[in-house]
């Protein structure tokens, strides 16, 4: 329970990027998006996702457009931006450079 | 039968049951609140009003419309606490903290400002008639100073013996005086515990971090499911009694067919008391007058003089007593508005109500001036000691 709580800042930081890698594969939809974090360690509820994803809109790395649902009303899909790719390469260069320090620091 | 209420989703109608309704709209207006600062509220609240009324589609068919409070719960507890904090538009790296996954430390980090207002709850002594024998002043009592309820109860009854009944007089007092909760904050500020949705759903992040951190989970998941069906409970009560706060206003106050005003706006407590004060003291005077005369028309009717004084000559003894029914009256009637008048300040007017209480406050000070006349009197003590006597005989003989 300690090592998970100490953890959970980590999580909530990192969940953004990971949001990013997700909408950079192809357009998706949000129940994609809780359904890719669903069962890893940073399952996500809508509570959560929606406010991140219009942070991410307004900071204009992801943006939506309206797509025709067979049941339903039309639905958001979201993707990245060109802002938002050249963020997430950052981010991706960045995140090999953490796990190159932990693994030197480690020997 | 349950009562159901239509909303609108993000533009598209659902049929609710009551409670259901109230969950949600607790949930709701949580969200609204905690996005009160995010330029982008009203479409992240579209968003989770649609994120909702998709699960919703999911609990209904052709067969089953209306959603229930228990699926509402489910889809709740599926959309988690609403992220509130404020992300600033400038400042990426800073304001990424600002998503967490679901119901992690919500107390490390308060997202949102305490709502205005929000100080230490209010703890006010009100009588409680849920569960009441009596009254509801040690029910009241027993919420006011955390105890339970029995422990109060027979605290009275010890003190009762002990002081020789000065306790009674105390509760009859208090049961005067003391307001009633009748709304969910007065309920709230009775036990000194505050109420409102912003801290229901923040107790259920609390609860819900631990629960998911918790490594006995299991013991951790019924205590939650303990604590839901306790809060459930008491929104539910809630409801209940706004509903029928409504309904007493409606039909004690407003005459028949007119249009449903709102709710009454529920008096301050401090005019609670003084009304309370002035309707003990009012309903006193009025039994005590009352029993005045009544006493004067007997003994002008058995010995012809009122209470030893004497009609003036030529003054026949119809006159008399119609005289003494216009002075009562002219006496009873403006203490009778008046007393209507403060109980229409209370907010709720019960006729039957008033009326049970004048007839027990009226009992209460005949059976008070029967046992002084006892100790005092000595024709009237004769005179029970008389018949007791012959109901004994009586009894005897059968």
């Amino acid at each position: 329970m300690d090592t998970d709580q100490k953890l959970a800042p980590l999580r909530k930081g990192l969940l953004e990027f990971l949001v990013l890698r997700i909408v950079s594969g192809s357009s998706v939809y949000v129940a994609d998006i809780l359904r890719r974090l669903a069962g890893t360690e940073f399952a996500t509820q809508e509570g959560t996702l929606y406010p991140l994803l219009s942070k991410l809109r307004r900071e204009g790395l992801v943006d939506y457009r309206w797509q025709e649902s067979d049941a339903g009303p039309p639905r958001k899909y979201y993707a990245l931006t060109d802002a938002g790719r050249a963020q997430l390469a950052e981010l991706d260069r960045y995140w090999a450079q953490i796990n190159k320090t932990i693994a030197e620091l480690g020997n | 039968m349950r009562q159901v209420i239509t909303v609108s989703l993000n533009g598209r109608a659902y049929a609710l049951e009551d409670d259901a309704h109230a969950a949600l709209g607790a949930y709701l207006a949580e969200a609204s609140r905690a996005l009160a600062a995010n330029p982008d509220k009203d479409e992240i609240v579209a968003d989770l009003e649609q994120a909702i009324a998709d699960k919703c589609d999911r609990c209904l068919s052709a067969h089953k419309t209306v959603v229930s409070r228990a699926e509402i719960e489910a889809i709740i507890g599926e959309m988690g606490p609403v992220d509130g904090a404020a992300p600033s538009p400038a400042g990426a790296a800073a304001s990424s903290a600002g998503a967490a996954p679901a119901g992690e430390a919500p107390r490390a980090e308060p997202a949102s400002p305490p709502p205005a207002g929000a100080g230490p709850a209010p703890r006010r002594l009100y009588q409680i008639s849920e569960g009441a024998l009596v009254s509801g002043v040690c029910n009241g009592l027993a919420a006011y100073f955390n105890l339970d309820v029995t422990i109060v109860r027979l605290a009275f009854v010890v003190l009762t013996f002990l002081t020789g009944g000065v306790t009674v007089l105390v509760y009859l007092v208090l049961m005067f005086v003391v307001p009633y909760a009748s709304t969910s904050e007065e309920h709230a500020a009775a036990r000194g515990v505050p109420f409102n949705a912003r801290v229901l759903v923040e107790q259920a992040k609390q609860k819900a971090a631990q629960f998911t951190n918790s490594a006995d989970w299991k013991a951790d998941r019924s205590a939650w499911t303990r604590e839901w069906r306790r809060t459930r409970a008491e929104v539910r009560r809630a409801v209940r009694e706004a509903k029928a706060e409504w309904r007493a206003h409606r039909w004690g106050a407003a005459p028949p067919g007119a249009p449903p005003g709102p709710p009454p706006s529920p008096a301050p407590y401090a005019a609670h008391v003084l009304s309370g004060l002035l309707l003990a003291i009012l309903g006193l005077v009025l039994a005590a007058f009352t029993i005045a005369w009544v006493v004067a028309l007997l003994s002008l009717a058995f010995t012809g003089s009122i209470l030893g004084w004497w009609l003036p000559h030529g003054v026949s003894f119809w006159i008399a007593i119609v005289v003494l029914i216009v002075i009562y009256q002219l006496v009873a009637w403006p203490l009778k508005a008046a007393r209507r008048a403060v109980y229409g300040a209370r907010g709720v007017y019960h006729a039957p109500a008033v009326a049970a209480w004048d007839g027990i406050v009226t009992l209460a000070v005949l059976l008070a001036l029967g046992w002084y006349a006892y100790g005092h009197v000595a024709g009237f003590h004769d005179l029970v000691e008389h018949v007791r006597a012959a109901f004994e005989n009586f009894a005897d003989s059968v």
